[in-house]
């Protein structure tokens, strides 16, 4: 017995030892000297406030319910406030807000935004823990932390709900991570200037959180994501695009989780799955009853055209417009470029195509539109090989320049179809102006958005595709450049779907959260929310018409348990609809807006008017201490300009030195053991 | 009653035996691989010296061994007093992995080649190349040389220690610059850390 003490001890103490005795003092006394490292535009980095986030989301059938953990850390030795910009989807309803202090959990109300404002200034200026989540803009929202004691934490939890349906043959999960700073065309930047985006970014911090609240830096934010599918059937494949994953198969669940545990949030994360078999799950119907009401949720994909390539007898009219802003620097420039000469190589010699670029001012390659020639091609490429991302983003005249342009005249009686491609980050802050615009000059055009880079403004270009009539597509990465515009060029070349109409059984009317989409293009999923008086049975049907042939659909209404979450699923889309309208203007704004607070306090949603905010009963901050407001920083898409200029740090130590006193104190028990045995016999 | 203490023991025993050949196992394995660790580091280095000695002689792109899939961009030179008697030198292999720095110290690819106006990065292993680092120190002199055989001459202008989970190299400098970076502290037994001693040099 003695021996294995001895043993046991000896290892104990040898390795402490070798522990303790290279471990030199003085991480904080070198700091002093050049400025060579950038940690962030603060003074001091290392006492900076950051966050963290950890991710958890659980997918069941087709609805997503995500919890986001934002850990904020205060190494400094003040009491500080912190607050931190962070993007969510735009179609998610955020209804929770935890927050964690030590063991408790102090659950966080729905309040009206200016109610839930004054109660966390109330208990701010108390010294109790509190915080505040708002939402800034549809997909990007704020979290304010007060009271966070000198070197301590304090964990915020954010539940949302979102939908996720199948589109382009695949099921996506989506969750932004970095956010791309918004150029904001009022800030009084000389648009002509080559860095008009990054001043308007310096512009906005300076002026203060606002309006424009983002702060990004290249600083490092680490992000950890959790993922449980349980879509109800068999999957083929679960891929996550832009991140290295390990996926552990429980049945027909999986469990998707990011490898390695500093993972940076510079690029969204997107998990896509596809089903074992395709035909029966492309649509559904389910329906919950929650209280008096019952809420369906109807979504179905609509069966692509086995057709490949453009209509011969079609006449179409493309005009392309790239946004060549300094938010596009980097790689998505390249991606760009690249998807732009894709969609140019696609063009057939009945088309006609122009291409406009535009950044702090827009211009076109040609006056007016050309038709599809050898000569027009090979200007257009040098064109494209020539753009380069610097200025600002303004998007109206690029607009208004596509819009003048007049329609070419139809030939014999066959109309022409004039279709705009805009390819954007969607980098701006003036949203809902460059919407109204599509709007009121669209007439018989259709609007087609792509999404460029790792961290696009999601929202900004689906309502652009909404407003637009047409349709929307993403490129995060160069490699998806090839695949997203095919999934494009579907939607162009063949016939949309339109005249939809839905009939429910027995005669049942509905309050649907948005009217039935216009035109729904090949590979896009049409997803329905309704409020209905009572709970629907039998099948529904739905109809429409497709290049003058009808198409029908009967749905059978499957019925759930009244926890999947469509009553807050439908109040967001309804508050969605309402906010777009209420963009329009006029006279009923008012009105609109009451119907909105209305609707998020009854439904206990988050929404331009309504605010989440949980407080701490118990006084944390000594009435003497000063407290100091401070923002952490949100990352930058990756290889964006706020990115550029600086590296990284290698993984620069061996396991040698490990592996060795592992070893050392095996060999050491080995022979230790070994005389015991020895011993014994020798007693014996 | 004999016999039946006999066998007792006879089972204790074996038991000891085993776990004493299972941990002498253990013991053996390791000590082998830490051992490899630190003679493929010596080796590696040996072997590209005697490749770059080719490429400038003339030998047109010499591999160290033959599945070599990297090449030395510059010979780099610590003072002596960081290592014994004679100054050290080291091979710098191109592109940062975790395979390349087991062999040699390895330059940044999103920095600048050495001696040219910019910062250029070289990250080393703390315990097997970079150990010298730690007693480098404001003033030293450290120099790179190319493989037109020329030696160009840097002064350690500032050492410090930075949190990488919140620091990143600014690529930019206005002179030519050299940065060396390996992990900090030298002695923790567990790699892996946060921290990085940072060495900065410029032109003289």
């Amino acid at each position: 017995m003695r021996h294995w003490i001895f043993v046991l001890t000896w290892g104990l103490v040898s390795s402490v030892a070798l522990a303790q005795g290279g471990a030199q003092p003085a991480i904080l006394e070198e700091q002093s000297g050049t400025l060579l490292l950038k940690s962030s535009q603060d003074a001091d980095p290392i006492d900076a406030l950051r966050v963290e986030t950890s991710i958890r989301a659980q997918v069941t059938g087709n609805v997503a319910r995500v919890h986001v953990t934002q850990t904020f850390m205060n190494p400094s030795s003040d009491w500080v406030e912190g607050l931190y910009v962070f993007p969510l989807p735009a179609g998610s309803a955020v209804d929770e807000l935890v927050m964690h202090v030590g063991d408790r959990e102090l659950r966080g109300e729905i309040k009206e935004k200016q109610a839930a404002k004054a109660l966390y200034e109330q208990a701010k200026a108390t010294g109790q823990r509190a915080s505040l989540t708002d939402q800034e803009r549809p997909n990007m929202f704020t979290t304010q932390v007060a009271n966070i004691a000198p070197q301590s934490s304090i964990s915020i939890e954010i539940g949302y709900l979102e939908t996720v349906p199948y589109r382009d043959s695949r099921y996506t999960l989506h969750i932004p991570l970095a956010i791309t700073p918004r150029y904001n065309p009022q800030a009084g930047v000389d648009p002509a200037s080559r860095n008009a985006a990054q001043l308007t970014h310096a512009i906005n911090m300076a002026a203060g959180t606002t309006l424009t609240p983002e702060r990004v830096t290249s600083t490092l934010q680490h992000v950890d994501i959790d993922v449980e599918l349980a879509p109800g059937f068999a999957l083929d494949a679960v891929q996550s695009l832009h991140h290295s994953v390990t996926v552990t198969r429980d049945g027909i669940r999986q469990h998707v989780k990011l490898s390695g545990s500093q993972v940076p949030a510079d690029r969204d994360f997107e998990l896509v799955w596809t089903p074992a078999q395709l035909p029966a799950l492309q649509a559904a119907v389910f329906a919950e009853r929650v209280g008096e009401e019952t809420y369906a949720l109807t979504m179905l994909s609509p069966p692509v055209v086995a057709q490949e390539g453009a209509k011969t007898d079609e006449r179409r009219e493309v005009i392309f417009i790239i946004d060549t802003s300094g938010s596009m620097f980097g790689p998505s420039i390249q991606q760009a470029r690249a998807a732009l000469q894709l969609g140019v190589d696609r063009l057939t010699a009945n088309d006609r195509f122009n291409v406009i670029r535009f950044s702090s001012d827009a211009s076109s390659l040609f006056e007016a539109p050309q038709p599809v020639t050898d000569t027009s091609r090979v200007l257009a490429s040098r064109f494209i090989g020539s753009l380069q991302a610097s200025g600002g983003t303004e998007m109206k005249p690029a607009l208004e320049l596509a819009f003048a342009t007049p329609p070419a005249a139809p030939l014999a009686d066959n109309a022409v179809l004039r279709q705009i491609v805009f390819i954007t980050d969607g980098g701006v802050s003036n949203e809902a102006e460059v919407i109204a615009l599509i709007r009121e000059r669209l007439g018989a055009a259709r609007l087609f958005s792509v999404g460029i880079g790792a961290a696009p403004n999601a929202y900004f270009l689906q309502e652009m595709a909404t407003a637009g009539r047409g349709s929307y597509t993403f490129i995060a990465q160069r490699e998806q450049v090839g695949q997203r515009m095919q999934d494009l060029f579907r939607k162009l070349e063949q016939p949309a779907l339109v005249d939809l109409a839905l009939e429910w059984p027995g005669g049942i009317q509905p309050e649907l959260a948005t009217n039935l989409p216009r035109d729904v293009y090949a590979g896009d999923p049409i997803v329905i929310l309704a409020r209905l008086p009572s709970l629907p049975s039998g099948t529904l049907t739905l109809s429409g018409r497709r290049d003058g042939s009808v198409w029908q659909q009967q749905l059978p209404i499957n019925v759930v348990d009244g926890q999947a979450g469509l009553a807050k699923l439908w109040a967001r889309e309804r508050i969605g609809e309402l906010s777009r309208l209420k963009s329009v203007g006029g006279d009923t704004a008012a009105a609109l807006q009451g119907q909105i607070l209305q609707l998020a306090l009854q439904y206990q949603v988050v929404s331009e008017y309504t605010s989440l905010v949980a407080v701490d009963p118990t006084p944390a901050r000594p009435v003497d201490a000063a407290l100091r407001p401070e923002q952490a920083p949100t990352s930058a898409p990756v290889g964006s300009y706020w990115q550029t200029g600086v590296t990284g740090f290698a993984q620069t130590a061996t396991p040698a030195q490990l592996w060795m006193i592992v070893g050392l104190v095996a060999l050491g028990l080995g022979c230790t053991l070994y005389s015991y045995r020895r011993v014994r016999v020798g007693w014996d | 009653m004999g016999l039946k203490v006999q066998r007792r023991r006879v089972c204790r025993w074996s038991f000891i035996e085993l776990a004493a050949v299972v941990a002498l196992g253990i013991g053996l394995v390791c000590v082998a691989q830490a051992t490899w660790i630190r003679g493929k580091a010596v080796l590696a280095q040996w072997l590209i010296a005697r490749a770059w000695e080719q490429a400038q002689a003339g030998v047109r792109a010499p591999k160290p061994w033959p599945w070599a899939d990297t090449t030395p961009i510059v010979k780099l030179e610590l003072p002596a007093h960081t290592s014994g008697l004679e100054a050290q030198q080291l091979m710098v292999l191109d592109g940062a992995s975790g395979r390349n720095l087991a062999f040699g110290p390895t330059h940044d690819p999103a920095s600048v080649r050495p001696g040219v106006r910019g910062n250029s990065v070289i990250e080393g292993h703390r315990d097997t190349h970079f150990r010298a680092l730690q007693q480098l120190r404001v003033g030293d002199r450290v120099r790179v040389q190319g493989l037109d055989m020329r030696w160009v001459s840097f002064a350690v202008v500032d050492v410090r220690v930075v949190d990488s989970r919140r620091s990143r190299i600014l690529l930019d400098a206005d002179v030519p610059r050299l940065t060396l970076v390996t992990c900090y502290p030298f002695d923790a037994i567990v790699p892996g850390g946060p921290l990085r001693w940072v060495v900065t040099a410029d032109r003289l």
